[in-house]
């Protein structure tokens, strides 16, 4: 290796360290808090968290119910008009 | 807990035995909590997703099955998909500072460097709240949990090496972010 390549090979493993070392300081382990971890767990004992669970999901259900209403609702009222208009037009004929 | 116990306590929790469920919990809730702060930034909604990890889990037990990965990758993935669903609906509003976050006290430093080693931090999470999220969970198994390159690999349903390459090649582009951020801050 040519000993500019080498320098920079050397200042980018040194970067490479430097990162590593404010990554070891910023990224520390956390502890939540005890009321937090207890709550939730006296929660799961008692069985109490089936009420809320996936609440995000049955929110999405209800979204598409609705958006399949509307859908149903503009196809029927599309269909109505077109069987009215060869109806109307049978009569004239 | 040795592998085979917790084996065992899998077992009785799938089968709804909610007491073999709180030890499981109790063995995971920090290592979740973890994993949901860093990915969101503020201890109120890792608080909620954390406590939504275990519920969903609890509710979805009697379905998993052990395909010889570690039942922390079937929690984190759960937490992935729900940090998922929060980005999403957060997506339309604005981002909550990291100033809720809790703080790092630097014990000694005069109150100005002590400033700019948090905003320093603050900045270091935010980048890396912006690449991707499997680059992110690496950086937090590896930083957080202190994991070998095997377990995060186990964990993440990967080689050794496929992890090493990852790893190198996030903090690649970490790097180039920061120089990026950096470029952007001093203009000229």
């Amino acid at each position: 290796m040519n000993p500019k390549m080498k320098q920079f090979a050397d200042a980018s493993i040194e970067k490479i360290t430097s990162l590593e070392n404010r990554l070891s300081g910023v990224l520390r382990p956390i502890k939540p808090r005890k009321e937090f971890v207890h709550g939730v767990a006296h929660r799961i004992q008692t069985g109490t968290p089936a009420a809320f669970v996936d609440y995000v999901s049955n929110w999405h259900i209800i979204a598409i119910l609705i958006a399949g209403l509307i859908s149903l609702a503009v196809f029927l009222a599309v269909v109505g008009r077109v069987l009215l208009s060869f109806l109307g037009k049978k009569r004239i004929a | 807990m040795p592998e085979s116990e917790e084996q065992d306590t899998l077992q009785s929790a799938s089968q709804g035995d909610l007491e073999a469920f709180g030890v499981l919990y109790e063995k995971y809730v920090d290592r979740i909590f973890n994993y949901v702060y860093y990915r969101t930034g503020n201890v109120h909604d890792a608080e909620d997703l954390t406590a939504r990890v275990f519920y969903r889990a609890l509710h979805h037990i009697h379905t998993y099955t052990d395909r010889g990965v570690p039942f922390s990758a079937w929690l984190y993935r759960i937490a992935h998909n729900l940090i998922a669903n929060w980005h999403r609906d957060r997506s339309r509003h604005q981002e909550i500072p990291l100033s809720e976050a809790p703080t790092i006290h630097y014990k000694g430093a005069p109150l100005e460097v002590a400033l700019m080693q948090t905003q320093e931090r603050d900045s270091l999470l935010r980048l890396i709240r912006h690449l991707p999220s499997e680059r992110q969970h690496l950086l937090i198994l590896k930083f957080v949990e202190h994991m070998s390159n095997a377990e995060i690999g186990e964990t993440m349903g990967r080689s050794e090496g496929a992890v090493k390459s990852l790893y190198h090649r996030t903090l690649l582009a970490l790097r180039g972010e920061m120089e990026g951020s950096v470029l952007e801050e001093e203009p000229g």
